[in-house]
């Protein structure tokens, strides 16, 4: 029985269809990542799920209560970061997060052991009496973040809440999210347009484009094995070849592999490499680039351009610009894709 | 060098252009007698304090205070729940309030008033004359100006997300007006209103053209009074501008004070 059960969920804006007919279930304590391009209904669905928009078709349900736009009042236990944090101006922190428990009528002691346990445990104690504009911004985040959670809800919505602070602050806000969701066992639906994100929080990712699920699945799935072109395009980065560079001829479409997954030997070495398993190509080293961890070649191979990605060793690169260079593909390592869905993006 | 001296030569020359009719307004309110001199001759105070105790002059005062409190409270009552309304759920009325809230200012007050008086002086809203038809027309009036400054309250926060935030709190609709919102955008609505008052306290045309002497407002009393008694008139106007100079002070301080109080706030934190 899932948690969360998204059912034949439709909205359309002006004429133009922004969700269409999605489905999604939800387990209890899993972090389930929406996760697509700008424009691609992400939003949307987690503005439907909180009932903050009314879809035009389809139900969802949290923990067996379905949601109803626009009905918060009425027992529905959902939190959400915003954004933009949305942390009220003239209340202090201690005020902001004491806000949703003082409507559920809790006495002023819990109040008070409940939010200094939320500041606690997001190490915001001490910051009680700031108010939001005293805060810096990844404070501010986690003042939203207690607030969201000190009410304990059965589902907690995240909108994008790590886009507005630096890089150094995101990456430390990545684990701390990850790590109170898991300990609190709290449902997640986080909404990203990273997917270095996604990939780092999520149980699940679920790949959307122009209002529809193009793929959900585990990171290692949604990275190893994608479906349809669209997700073999969003997510990190692939190399598409014909089918019969490959010996696969009988294959129409095209296969994709990753950079990582093509061995770049000097020339004179590629007849001592690879087994019956795999392809050798030959190719002229056009470009070669420190990325930071790894190191890219762009390497051409007939009328195509083959990324190679190999890890930046201590020792250096043996390679130089121009120089011909010998590929290696393992076939396993190919993908081949379903010509048709997401085609053209 | 030379630019400096020019600055501070077109400077001087601005306030004196500026202060000379104040000076000389309350030159002329305390002056005994006034004709051939520079300065006047002798000085009292006794127009001010025949001013003050004349019950005709605390009368007309007290009517311009009564239909300025009524119509400003009336206009607070329906602006601020309307910009509230139109942010949050309806955001495409927005322009249609935004043209609205300018029209006052293509109407010049003339054309308003007759206008009005035909409107109304037959048919079943019959109020010509009456103080009703001052307040209705101050509405109009004031409009664009208590538009335009509570506006400027509500800008200064992020209304739909905070009144999302707590709605998911579980915070009703009104109360997420109330507790949230009002409090974040009072110190644009007071200053809306502060904006109207000098404004009302100042207004001639409407109320000598809808109701003159049916309900004789400070501006009406100060006109007839002009005819009587030149230097009654000018303790008056003296008066009337202390009067929206302290206004005007206040206005600053409390934009001022907002900024005050956070620098000390942060002081006090960090």
């Amino acid at each position: 029985m899932s948690y969360v059960q998204i059912n034949n969920v439709e909205k359309s804006y002006q004429g133009r269809q922004v969700l269409k007919k999605i489905h999604l279930s939800v387990a209890k304590g899993e972090f389930v990542t929406l996760l697509g391009p700008s424009g691609c209904g992400k939003t949307t669905l987690l503005r439907i799920i909180a009932g903050l928009e009314r879809s035009d078709a389809g139900s969802v349900r949290v923990n067996g209560k379905e949601i109803l736009a626009g009905q918060h009042k009425k027992g529905q236990n959902i939190g959400m970061v915003f954004q933009s944090y949305a942390l009220f101006p003239n209340m202090t922190a201690y005020e902001n997060i004491a806000f949703g428990l003082k409507l559920k009528k809790i006495s002023p002691e819990n109040i008070r052991q409940q939010v200094g346990e939320i500041m606690d445990v997001l190490s915001i104690s001490g910051k009680e009496n700031n108010y939001p504009h005293q805060m810096s911004g990844g404070q501010q985040q986690r003042v939203a973040l207690a607030r969201a959670l000190v009410t304990k809800p059965d589902l907690l919505l995240l909108d994008e809440p790590l886009s507005a602070v630096d890089a150094k602050v995101r990456e430390s806000a990545r684990s701390l999210i990850r790590d109170i969701q898991r300990r609190m066992g709290i449902t997640t639906i986080f909404v990203t347009h990273d997917q270095l994100e996604a990939m780092v929080m999520s149980d699940r990712i679920v790949v959307m484009n122009s209002g529809e699920i193009m793929q959900h699945g585990t990171p290692e799935q949604i990275y190893h094995k994608p479906e349809n072109r669209f997700v073999a395009n969003f997510i990190g980065t692939y190399n598409f070849v014909p089918g019969d560079w490959v010996g696969l001829s009988a294959y129409e479409g095209e296969v994709c592999i990753r950079p990582e997954h093509i061995q770049m030997l000097k020339k004179d070495q590629l007849e001592q490499f690879g087994d019956s398993g795999s392809v050798r190509l030959q190719g002229l080293l056009a470009h070669y680039y420190i990325l930071g961890n790894t190191v890219r070649a762009e390497v051409v191979v007939g009328d195509r351009k083959i990324l190679v990605d190999r890890l930046n060793g201590f020792q250096g690169s043996e390679f130089e610009t121009n120089e011909e260079v010998g590929l290696v593909i393992d076939k396993d390592a190919c993908t081949m894709l379903a010509p048709g869905r997401g085609e053209g993006n | 060098m030379k630019k400096g001296i020019l600055a501070k030569i077109v400077i001087i020359l601005i306030f004196a252009y500026l202060f000379f009719p104040i000076v000389a307004t309350l030159l002329f309110s305390v002056a005994t007698k006034w004709t051939t001199t520079i300065l006047p001759e002798g000085y009292t105070f006794s127009y001010y304090q025949q001013l003050f105790t004349s019950p005709e002059f605390i009368q007309s005062l007290l009517r311009t205070v009564y239909v300025s409190v009524i119509t400003i409270a009336l206009s607070v009552v329906l602006i601020v729940p309307s910009i509230y309304l139109t942010i949050v759920y309806y955001p495409r009325l927005e322009r249609f309030f935004e043209i609205l809230s300018v029209l006052p200012f293509a109407m010049p007050g003339v054309i308003l008033a007759i206008g009005m008086i035909q409107m109304y002086s037959s048919g079943p809203i019959r109020i010509t004359g009456t103080v009703w038809i001052l307040i209705g027309s101050y509405f109009v009036l004031i409009l664009p100006y208590m538009y335009q400054a509570t506006k400027s309250g509500f800008r200064a926060i992020n209304v739909k997300a905070l009144t999302e935030a707590a709605l998911m709190l579980g915070c009703g609709k009104l109360e997420t007006f109330i507790k949230v919102i009002l409090p974040n955008i009072i110190r644009g609505v007071i200053s809306a209103a502060l904006i109207s008052v000098s404004v009302l306290f100042g207004e001639f045309v409407l109320a000598n053209l809808l109701v003159g002497d049916n309900y004789e407002t400070l501006q009406i009393y100060l006109y007839k009074l002009q005819k009587v008694d030149g230097h009654l008139a000018n303790a008056l106007v003296a008066s009337y501008f202390l009067v929206i100079l302290l206004l005007s002070l206040l206005l600053i301080w409390l934009a001022y004070r907002n900024n005050a109080s956070a620098v000390r706030d942060r002081g006090k934190t960090s």
